[in-house]
């Protein structure tokens, strides 16, 4: 057992890594941490991926000196998938921290329980 | 669109008469346009219903709603029976109406629902399969439940929210089982002696029972019997008096035709017999019989006794379906008939008093013969019809059922029922004959002080009133002299369908 | 190849390049645009529609220029068709019933950020329905998300921006899970286009190995996007997401967005998973008790809350269990009747999210039902919208929601082991719905009692629009409730070509 997560250390250590990101959106109420949470699970997935696409002893598969046998380079979709992946997850945590900009301002807080209070309570008066 | 079209104007005329009184501004400011109309629609309707029964028995495809479903019309034998019941009664009801309701707010709205319920409830009588007889039940609780909510008061939304309730989780209970029926038939259009297919049926005995309960009760909501009856006596009497009336003489009715429909034509009576289906219905039926008099007899309020009554005779009827035997069948089949002119004639009566004396206890109305005579001689000759005192209608459809409860051989029922209407009979007397008794004769200690002050005395209700009262009374008691016709007519259904 | 073969990916990049067009109108034309955009995309996906219908068959769309298994695909078929079409007609109902109300709801200046979001949004959602690519799907279902949440968070209230990030965070969790099954996904078989993922599928299930990643799979799929979809238990997003934010929005996010998930989630079993691998390995039974506790937990929340939106909304939650509960029944019938569902609710749900609009312009704009009493007098055609829409709700005859039952019914009859549940769970599920849909259309139609509140006196009656949009919705509504056979016909045989 412990050899076979030893062997696949880098799927191992995204499977952990995913699963703390995962537990920290889904639990933490700092909204702040959730962001973070959110980051790390797409970086868990983004390790995974890359792991995933990479051969060892092969490079990456940029043009530098002409195009060399196909042997010489890792398999380039996983790292393009990582790449658009980073694009979508930073757009995300755009629009995340901007939103916790907003209800910060208006709320003084960052705890989502105590803003979904007062957004209540303001919703009544 | 395909077949006889001529069962298609007894559903859509009064229906876009109805809409029409509802839209339309110049029926809420003129009265006159808006009895008018009313009153033609309803002689049409008359008129287009006896020319619907002439036309022969085809059916007519109105739509195609999936492969296997279809909403049809036709009209056979039972058919015929409710939709003739339904258009006279409900043209005697509307005359008398039109002289009720000059005492309501908001005429149009009646009259444009009681139009526009007429015509769902001939759909309801000419439906030739199950679906369409759900689409139409359906359709008849949401448009009757206006009727029960016109005074629009606390209490009459109460009452209608209840009504709905009842309805819908009755109407789903029995949704329950014409899924389950759908899956096991070989089509859904009524058929005497029942149309599932054995094959498909292979291993699934226990569950059709459970359905075929499920449907019985589900049903048996609009029919009032236990344990679904809770909304009956609320919300009958806070409807005006000529809708309480239709309410409980025909809409009940209606729940009566589903079962006979399900029982009899689509699941069939041999199925059922000797099953602990019967017996839970049996049991319920009796049960309803007895405790619909009960309540009857210690309700003070004229309206709600009525509607108690009402619980209990519509459960005469489906004692006798579930006896599932002929005699019993064409005992259940003439109750319907005249339980529904006698009760009409009943709650007409309670609405005349109302209208005339404000009364609406029981112990209220003593000295009641000295203000209105006629109709009280026509209550006491439908209150003794219903008791079923020979020569009076009641006596025979009563007789009909005593005779198949005792030749039913379904066990202890077979005495135990004749039993407990006969004690239900001697409770009926208990709560109806009172108001002759102590309005005729109220004793000596009676002074009639109100009747004086209010100058009530000999105050008939107007003959548009009283014509319809007498109507119903008469018949009630000239079908029980000669039955000879309508039970010669059910007998032959009954050898058809069992 | 025909020309019409172009049509899907001529809709998705239509609507794409409005929204960035918008970026620089200023609201009116960018709300014209929006219109004018939705209309062409509808007819485009009706030229798609009609030329499968005219072929009988799906066609593959090659995007660039590598051949598969490289590459990236669009598809297009029946099934596709119907949804794109009927997504595009709810869509612009939805944008034109609101219209006022947006314009309200919004800032002036920030309008054509709202018709961007639209824009974006019904380009997702026709990627959604057309891809045949995993990882396009993923990137769409993200662009939906910040979609959806900009259509939230555009109405500036507290409610609606703590709504937004709930709901973000919700959905991030949900792509997360998306993302990670992808990945898995990929990693076993080493495709990301559908086809030439679902035939490796079928050969490692065939070889019987890799059994505990394809079950993880199927399972972190699965749940990812049923969180995104709303089904219960991960329902906590949805009352506020649906409740607060503007009609237009709520429209669109409870009658579409989830409903491409779920489009999603249903191409996704079928064209690589496998369906039949699904019912194998117990996933579609977990799906259909997820379901089956939806549509009843979600009726009986609905029955508590007094804000009428908030119990739309709950409402919408059973709705979904009624759709999981299709897919988990394990037959095709149950498929057909799960997607017909879909159409339904998307029709029925937008019409009630409407037509609730018109109710409280005239109530003072309240949402609580003893504001609501008598407002079916003060806007008829309003009042008539939302109770064609609740009874449809119900389950009655000759309306969509009857047909979507019978069809949940009948396909249930057919699986020995799950017919008694089915069959319980949709009568005690439909009384619930008739227990608060028409304790609502009652209080609609009661006499106002002295102590409520004032309404306005001159309230407005609705603009045109949003008549129209009611009436419109009351047709497609009847349309498939009277006419529905060609649209089950259209289904069926759109999954039949669909594996």
């Amino acid at each position: 057992m412990i050899q076979h997560l030893l062997l696949n250390i880098e799927e191992t250590a995204a499977v952990i890594l995913f699963g703390v990101g995962f537990t920290i959106l889904l639990l933490h109420r700092n909204l702040i941490k959730k962001i973070m949470g959110m980051n790390i699970m797409d970086t868990a997935t983004y390790l995974f991926l890359a792991s995933k696409g990479y051969i060892t002893g092969r490079a990456v598969p940029i043009v530098v000196d002409g195009v060399q046998e196909v042997e010489a380079y890792i398999n380039p979709v996983p790292s393009g998938l990582v790449l658009t992946g980073i694009v979508v997850s930073v757009s995300t945590t755009a629009l995340m921290l901007s939103l916790t900009i907003r209800l910060y301002e208006r709320y003084h807080s960052l705890d989502l329980d105590e803003i979904l209070i007062m957004a209540k309570e303001e919703e009544q008066t | 669109m395909e077949g006889n079209m001529m069962l298609l104007f007894p559903v859509v005329c009064p229906i876009a008469a109805g809409i029409g009184v509802l839209a339309g501004k110049v029926f809420r400011k003129n009265r006159k346009y808006l009895v008018g109309l009313s009153a033609a629609v309803l002689v049409l309707e008359l008129v287009l219903t006896v020319g619907a029964l002439l036309s022969g028995g085809s059916s007519l495809t109105m739509l195609r709603v999936t492969e296997q479903i279809t909403l049809e019309l036709g009209a056979d034998e039972v058919g015929r029976l409710f939709a003739a019941l339904t258009a006279a009664v409900w043209l005697l009801v509307g005359i008398y109406s039109v002289a009720y309701m000059s005492h309501e707010e908001e005429e149009h709205r009646f009259f444009g629902y009681y139009l526009i319920v007429v015509g769902v409830l001939m759909g309801l009588n000419f439906s030739a399969n199950l679906i369409t007889l759900y689409v139409f039940y359906e359709l008849m609780t949401l448009t009757s439940l206006p009727l029960v909510l016109h005074e629009r008061s606390r209490e009459a939304v109460r009452a209608g929210l209840k009504y709905l309730f009842y309805s819908v989780a009755g109407a789903f209970l029995a949704l329950f089982g014409i899924f389950f029926l759908a899956g096991v038939s070989t089509s859904l259009t009524f058929t005497p002696g029942g149309v599932l297919s054995d094959g498909a049926l292979a291993g699934k005995e226990g569950l059709l029972l459970v359905s075929a309960f499920c449907m019985v009760v589900g049903f048996g909501t609009k029919a009032g019997m236990f344990p679904l009856h809770g909304w009956l006596p609320t919300a009958h009497p806070v409807a005006p008096a000529s809708a309480s009336a239709v309410l409980s003489g025909l809409i009940t009715k209606a729940g009566v035709l589903a079962i006979i429909r399900v029982v009899y034509y689509i699941i069939g009576p041999d199925r059922l017999r000797g099953t602990w289906v019967q017996d839970a219905w049996i049991c319920l039926t009796l049960l309803t019989v007895f405790m619909g008099s009960m309540l009857a007899y210690k309700e003070p309020v004229m309206k709600k006794r009525l509607a108690y009554s009402t619980v209990s005779q519509v459960s005469y009827v489906l004692f006798g379906l579930s006896l599932l035997n002929q005699t019993a069948f064409v005992g259940a089949l003439s109750h319907v008939v005249f339980h529904s002119v006698i009760k009409h004639a009943l709650f007409l009566t309670a609405g005349a008093i109302i209208v005339t004396t404000g009364w609406t206890r029981v112990d209220q109305m003593r000295g009641l013969g000295k203000v209105m005579p006629k109709t009280l001689v026509c209550y006491t000759i439908a209150a003794l019809a219903l008791v079923g005192i020979p020569p009076a209608s009641g006596f025979v459809s009563k007789w009909y059922l005593a005779l198949g409860a005792l030749s039913s051989g379904a066990g202890v029922w077979s005495w135990v029922g004749p039993a407990v209407l006969l004690v239900s009979a001697l409770l009926t007397a208990g709560y109806l004959l009172p108001l002759t008794i102590r309005g005729f004769f109220p004793g000596h200690d009676f002074k009639g002080e109100e009747i004086q002050k209010r100058n009530l005395a000999g105050k008939e209700p107007s003959l548009w009133m009283l014509a319809p009262i007498g109507i119903l009374a008469g018949a009630a008691l000239l079908f029980g002299c000669f039955p000879e016709g309508l039970i010669s007519m059910l007998r032959s259904i009954a050898a058809v369908v069992l | 190849m025909s020309f019409v073969q172009n049509f899907p990916f001529f809709s998705i990049i239509i609507a794409m390049f409005s929204g960035i067009v918008s970026s620089v109108l200023d609201g009116k034309k960018a709300r014209n645009l929006s219109l004018g955009m939705i209309a062409v995309t509808t007819a485009l996906s009706a030229g798609t529609l009609i030329f499968c219908l005219g072929t009988g068959e799906s066609y593959t769309f090659m995007m660039g220029h590598f051949p598969a298994p490289w590459g990236n695909e669009i598809r297009a078929g029946i099934l596709e068709g119907v949804t794109a079409v009927f997504f595009g007609v709810v869509m612009f109902l939805a944008v034109i019933g609101g219209l006022k109300h947006t314009a309200e709801d919004v800032e002036e200046k920030k309008l054509n950020l709202f018709y961007i979001m639209i824009d974006l949004m019904l380009s997702s959602l026709l990627a959604l329905v057309y891809t045949n690519d995993l990882f396009t799907a993923y990137v769409f279902v993200e662009i939906n998300t910040i979609a959806g949440c900009g259509l939230i968070m555009i109405r500036q209230k507290g409610r609606s921006m703590s709504a937004a990030i709930r709901y973000m965070i919700m959905s991030q969790l949900g792509s997360g899970l998306f993302l990670i099954g992808l990945s898995l996904l990929y990693d076993v078989t080493g495709h990301l286009l559908m086809s030439p993922a679902k035939e490796s599928v079928n050969m490692l299930v065939a070889a019987g190995s890799y059994r505990i990643p394809m079950l993880v799979i199927m399972a972190v799929i699965g749940v990812g996007l049923a969180i995104k979809s709303g089904l219960y238990p991960f329902h906590y997003w949805i009352p506020d997401t649906y409740g607060y934010a503007t009609p237009t929005a709520s429209a669109v996010l409870s009658g579409l967005v989830s409903k491409g998930y779920i489009f999603l989630l249903i191409k996704i079993f079928y064209r690589v998973l496998g369906y039949e691998n699904l019912v194998s390995s117990q996933m579609a039974n977990v799906l259909y008790v997820f379901g089956i506790t939806g549509m009843v937990m979600g009726s009986v929340h609905a029955i508590y809350e007094t804000d009428t939106r908030r119990m739309t909304a709950y409402s919408s939650v059973a709705q979904i269990g009624y759709i999981f509960m299709g897919i988990g029944l394990g037959t095709s019938h149950g498929m057909v009747a799960a997607i017909f569902h879909i159409f339904t609710h998307s029709a029925t749900k937008a019409l009630l999210f409407i037509s609730a609009v018109g109710l409280y312009e005239v109530s003072g704009d309240k949402k609580d039902y003893i504001s609501l009493r008598g407002a079916g007098y003060r806007n008829p055609l309003a009042g008539i919208g939302f109770t064609v829409g609740a009874l449809s709700m119900v389950g009655f005859p000759m309306l969509s929601g009857f047909i979507s039952k019978l069809l949940f019914a009948t396909s249930a009859l057919e699986s020995p082991h799950k017919m008694l549940p089915t069959l319980i769970v949709l009568a005690v599920s439909t009384t619930l719905n008739a227990v608060y849909f028409l304790r609502l259309v009652i209080t609609l139609y009661s006499r106002r009692r002295p102590g409520d509140a004032p309404v306005p006196e001159t309230a407005p009656r609705g603009s045109w629009q949003l008549k129209l949009a009611i009436l419109c919705f009351i047709g497609v509504n009847l349309v498939l409730g009277l006419a529905s056979q060609p649209i089950v016909r259209a289904i069926t045989d759109g999954l039949a070509v669909f594996g």
